[in-house]
């Protein structure tokens, strides 16, 4: 292994090993500080490492890393967002007593969901999923309020079950391979061609469209997100949702190509795209609406993979993930911006609600910004359908629901005392925001293989500005409706699924009454003998 | 009528003497204990834990040594009319798995028992330790054994043993829930003595090896193999024969529930998958797999459903056993072997193997946190623990590592268990018995997830332990747990030490 | 001598039958405890007999009587024994700590369930 291969290996290792030292009390007082640390060998990894460097530990590990060209932009974006983040955390979680279980939940979510981005097996993907998945909980959970238990448990029931759908997808995929833990290229290579094609795609699109919040299997993102401490929300929502990302990227055969499966992630994508913006102008919590806002980037994510899958385009792998970036940047920064703002008193607030607005119209597609790159990067390859179109739309209802959020939180500070956060925060903060605006406009000419100047041209120009137009237009109705606020409850559907739990409590009943039964004794004696009839009685047929 | 396979089946391999040690080294220590003073028992029992061990470990490297099974023929006397004992792959898994954990569980004891100075050489711990060191031969008896006369009679002496474990305390509770578990124990072990009867009395043998070799069936072998089916589903306490299981294994002391649920009900379930693969005949094995494959589900579903709505943490690992014994009983179907692989070849058989392991370790890591919990709090409702991870974490942990193996989450034993056999679901085309598997870890992580949840919580009022509690007690359920978490590392293939000692399978065998 | 020989064993086996289904019945269907204890043994001593049959039956290949099966009767019935004197003690435990004599009271899996 070379030196790049060991910082690839690092970057998995280094949080792990953090994670383990904190069984030591001295270091677990001090974890929450170096929270910071932990994803810089990833970070490195990100920027130094050439594309196609492969690391592999020996059994009985037997994991195998690599990084390309999708993995190694989402991990930087993730590895960045990750370590500003746990700055953070450290300045905002400072003097909590349950600190150092946080810094242990936060460094195991971390192993997880940066190892995703580069491990290239199939079974240390679902390792690190899991962990990724379950770790998770425990930041969701942190707060301990009600509102953060009952969002706890839908996020584990919905998290497992995701974890089973791909279970199963895995060992379908992995099933017909003579290596037990093959290599995922190898294995997608081979799926279009696998008898079980379908069943396996679609265990596949549920697992992961699960994790990432598609209509109708989002109810938990907006209601786990905005539960988390504030930088956990910000990783959350950031970067632990592109596990689902990274999977779709990962398990469909891009090269090959799947067009009924491509028109389904489309169809799922742009009702997600517009369902979370609709549902989101309803929120009147800040970080309700940044979880929504999630929701519909997630769509759009999906619709951009669906129609690489539907057109075998593999260049829609680079360019969701570069749209998977663009995402992840600037969320966490929205995120911290809550955070900050929360913290802000009114004579400093100009500066900061500035640059969250500047960072929220981002995600609409302001000129000039990561979004308008990421939306102009994308348009080739979406065409001049009818998909094209309701991406555009889709990016007016995103400029709506960040108009409806910058109200939000602009009415919140009102109140606030005279104070200002810290730097600890600050500093963090301005990190991730000033490279949402960098990183973008660095990766640009090679993931989009135009000039830059070309961004600077008036119809590039018009075709973001025309849908933020719309959205303000949009934002000016939406204004009217007096009775909008707070109509819809967060995670919307999932009042739904929770008044059915009364079926469920009364099957579990019913079962628990069989089982009073059938632990009578003469009833289990008979039984035994009906059992033991039957078995002979098939036995000497046979 | 009669056909009696020449003599020669058995040939006694140099290693055989270890499985009597295995055998005879339990009792020896119940008899010193019987000679000395009570007060003693303790150590000897320790001592004879410490050679049983070296004999489990010495077992299992003769047999990596010499690549084939060991064999004891009982003072020379050949079957039929002898016995003989024998050990092949999976025999030595389950005696070292065996002495692992009871190992674990007699330091646990002896930190349980330490606790109050004056019950260290009160009745109970002494009755508790010769107890122990008797299930512990009864249980190598019953791996080794080829006779199946003589494994009647080490069931028996299994049962015997584990009963009285049951109502150590002597509560009235515990007395009834013995007593409800010696009945259908001993219903169970005459079915199955009955169905020696018949074989014996049709084939003049009751050597596996030899009565493995007829091929024909026919209405005595099909009844007796129905009889003693049933008879060891019994004592295994497969759904619906659970009726004894949950009081007796949530009544017993912690570290008797442990050796209960992990090891005992291990030992009817091994000799069925015996007589199921090795003695009845190959059209009739699968038509019998699959009505246990079905049993095993209906287990698997219905009592995983049960764990969920128990108020109590014991009862709630109780009814978790009889869900996990439900994946033991899926494999049959899915080993069923074919033309190009026997049974033991299939990953199914390796599947099978390790979910037995991982289960027997988790579980006992399971039971032991709660005992340690139950012994800290005074009481063991899932409700009132909220926060209890601040107070005993180590507990918490060892609970929530023997979790994750039970819900089948990497990395663990349990996990890796499961990707075999929902593999062999999905090879062999079994759609619903892969739905199984996966609904059974969504509703394993369910129950266990009830606990996490109350571990993590912070309640109101801070929970406080009632007694300290020695750290060494927590850790032995933890390094439990984090056994069951290092059996996840073996590679997800047909693992060939199982496969040692099984005819057709002596080439390729990995040491 | 082998028809005379035949029919014992077929007697005996009978014999055995018929009284091992009277002990499963005594078993499964009466609740009370001692009962219960009597109808295992019943049931033990159908399924002796019937070791008996198979042991005569051996005769036919030879020997004057099968051993092997006498052997394991004189076991079976040590075993049945000590199964039937752990029953009774506990039965006499169960007894004196609750005056119950049978397992199956009113609502007793309930009471199992909801003790603390």
């Amino acid at each position: 292994m070379n030196a790049s291969g060991l910082l690839l290996a690092a970057s998995v290792l280094l949080p792990l090993a953090m994670a383990a030292c904190c069984i030591v009390r001295p270091f677990r007082a001090r974890a929450l500080s170096l929270l910071g640390v932990a994803p810089l060998p990833a970070l490195l990894a990100a920027l130094l490492v050439p594309d196609g460097t492969s690391a592999f530990f020996p059994p009985p590990f037997r994991m195998s890393l690599l990084l390309d060209r999708p993995g190694a932009i989402l991990l930087g974006g993730a590895a960045l967002l990750w370590s500003a983040a746990g700055a953070f955390a450290s300045s905002y979680m400072g003097r909590e007593p349950a600190a150092a279980r946080f810094a242990i939940w936060w460094l195991l979510t971390l192993t997880g969901s940066l190892g995703l981005f580069i491990v290239a097996d199939i079974a240390n993907f679902y390792l690190l999923f899991t962990l990724a998945s379950l770790a998770a909980y425990g930041l969701i959970v942190h707060e301990q309020s009600a509102r953060a238990h009952r969002a706890g448990i839908v996020y584990v029931v919905l998290a497992l079950l995701a974890e089973a759908f791909l279970l199963l997808a895995f060992v379908m995929l992995a099933a017909g391979h003579p290596d037990a833990n093959p290599a995922i290229r190898d294995v997608v290579a081979s799926l279009p061609s696998s008898p079980m094609r379908d069943g396996i795609v679609a265990l596949l699109i549920l697992g992961f469209a699960l994790k990432m919040g598609l209509v109708p299997l989002h109810v938990w993102l907006p209601l786990a997100h905005p539960a988390a401490p504030m930088p956990a929300s910000a990783v959350l929502s950031g970067v632990v949702v592109k596990a689902g990302v990274i999977g779709l990227i990962r398990f469909l055969p891009f090269e090959a190509g799947l067009p009924f499966w491509g028109n389904v992630l489309i169809a799922a994508g742009i009702v997600t795209a517009y369902f979370g913006v609709i549902v989101g102008v309803t929120q009147t919590r800040a970080k309700t609406i940044l979880a929504y806002s999630t929701v519909s980037q997630m769509g759009l994510l999906a619709v951009l993979l669906g129609v690489g899958l539907d057109t075998a385009d593999a260049g829609a792998t680079s360019l969701g993930a570069y749209y998977a970036v663009h995402h992840t940047l600037v969320k966490g920064a929205l995120f911290l911006a809550v955070g900050i703002l929360a913290a802000t008193g009114r004579a400093r607030l100009r500066p900061v609600l500035l640059l969250t607005g500047l960072l929220a119209l981002s995600l609409g597609g302001l000129p000039l910004t990561s979004g308008a790159l990421a939306k102009l990067a994308t348009k080739p390859m979406l065409g001049y359908g009818y998909v094209s179109y309701a991406m555009a739309l889709a990016g007016a209802g995103s400029t709506l629901l960040m108009l409806h959020f910058l109200s939000i939180v602009a009415r919140d500070a009102r109140e606030n005392p005279q104070s200002s956060a810290p730097t600890g925060q600050i500093i963090p903060w301005l990190v991730v925001a000033a490279s949402s605006l960098v990183i973008p406009w660095s990766l640009y000419p090679a993931i989009a293989g135009e000039s830059i100047a070309s961004l600077l041209q008036p119809a590039a120009l018009w075709k973001v500005i025309w849908p933020m137009l719309l959205g303000g237009l949009a934002m000016l109705l939406v204004r009217r409706i007096t009775k909008l606020p707070g109509s819809i409850p967060e995670g919307d559907i999932v009042v739904l699924a929770e008044a059915g739990t009364s079926v469920i409590q009364r099957l579990a009943a019913g079962i628990e009454q069989v089982d009073v039964l059938l632990r009578r004794w003469s009833v289990a004696g008979l039984s035994l003998i009906v059992v033991a009839v039957l078995l002979g009685a098939l036995m000497f047929r046979a | 009528m009669t056909p009696l396979a020449p003599a020669s089946v058995h040939l006694a391999t140099p290693g055989g003497y270890l499985l009597v040690l295995a055998v005879t080294l339990p009792v020896l220590g119940v008899l010193a204990m019987l000679v000395v003073a009570p007060r003693h028992a303790r150590q000897v029992a320790l001592v004879t834990m410490a050679a049983g061990l070296v004999t489990a470990i010495a077992i299992v490297a003769e047999l990596i040594r010499t690549g084939t099974a060991l064999t004891y023929v009982v003072g020379g006397w050949q079957p039929p009319l002898g016995i003989a004992l024998r050990a092949d792959g999976l025999s030595a898994t389950m005696i070292a798995m065996t002495a692992m954990v009871i190992t674990a569980t007699g330091l646990f004891a002896r930190g349980l028992y330490a606790l109050g100075p004056k019950a260290q050489d009160g009745r109970a711990p002494t009755t508790f330790w010769g107890l122990l060191l008797a299930t512990w031969s009864a249980l190598n008896a019953v791996f080794v054994g080829e006779d199946l006369f003589n494994l009647y009679v080490a069931l028996e002496l299994l049962t015997f043993a584990a009963v009285p474990l049951v109502c150590l305390d002597g509560r009235a509770e515990t007395v009834a829930a013995a007593l409800r578990y010696l009945m259908f124990a001993l219903l169970g072990s005459l079915l199955y003595l009955l169905g020696t009867g018949l074989l014996y009395g049709s084939y003049g043998t009751l050597d596996i090896q030899m009565l493995s070799r007829l091929s024909e069936g026919g209405p005595a072998l099909s009844v007796a193999l129905a009889l003693m089916i049933v008879g060891l589903l019994a004592k295994a306490a497969l759904f619906p024969l659970h009726l004894w299981l949950p009081p007796a294994h949530a009544g017993a002391p912690a570290a008797a529930s442990a050796v209960l649920s992990a090891l005992v009900i291990k030992a009817p379930v091994f000799l069925i998958l015996r007589l199921v693969l090795d003695i009845a005949p190959p059209h009739a094995a699968i038509l019998a797999g699959q009505i246990l494959a079905v049993l095993g589900a209906s287990s698997i579903l219905f009592c995983s459903v049960m764990a969920l709505r128990q108020a109590r943490l014991k009862l709630m690992i109780a009814y978790s056993t009889v869900a996990q014994i439900g994946y033991l009983f899926i494999v049959f179907p899915l080993a069923a072997g074919n033309e190009a692989q026997a049974p033991w070849e299939t990953i199914a058989w390796t599947g099978g193997a390790l979910q037995l392991v991982s289960h027997a370790f988790a579980k006992a890591a399971m039971f032991l946190a709660a005992g340690v919990i139950a012994e800290a709090f005074g009481h063991d409702r899932i409700a009132d623990l909220g926060g209890f991870g601040r107070v005993l974490p180590i507990s918490a942990a060892a609970f929530g590592l023997a979790g994750l193996s039970l819900m089948g989450i990497p990395p663990s034993g349990g996990f890796i268990a499961k990707c075999l056999l929902l593999t062999a679901a999905v090879l062999n085309g079994h759609p619903w018995l892969a739905a199984t598997i996966l609904a059974g870890g969504l509703l394993a992580a369910g129950y266990v997830f009830r606990v996490v949840d109350r571990a993590l919580a912070t309640p109101a009022i801070a929970l406080v332990a009632q007694k300290p509690i020695p750290r060494r007690l927590e850790l032995v359920a933890l390094a439990l747990a984090l056994a069951a978490m290092l059996l996840g590392f073996v590679p997800l293939e047909p693992f060939g030490f199982l496969q040692l000692g099984r005819s057709g399978a002596m080439a390729g065998v990995a040491p | 001598m082998s028809l005379a020989s035949l029919g014992t064993a077929t007697l005996f086996g009978l014999c055995g039958a018929a009284l091992a289904g009277i002990g499963l019945f005594i078993v499964i269907a009466h609740a009370g405890l001692l009962r219960r204890i009597v109808g295992f043994n019943i049931l033990g001593a159908g399924i002796f007999l019937v070791f008996g049959a198979a042991a005569r039956r051996g005769a036919a290949a030879g020997f004057s009587g099968d051993p092997v099966p006498q052997a394991m009767v004189i076991t079976g019935i040590v075993v049945a024994f000590s199964a039937t004197a752990l029953a009774v003690a506990l039965l006499q435990r169960l007894f004196d700590l609750t005056g119950r004599e049978s397992l199956d009271a009113p609502a007793a899996s309930d009471k199992q369930q909801a003790e603390p």
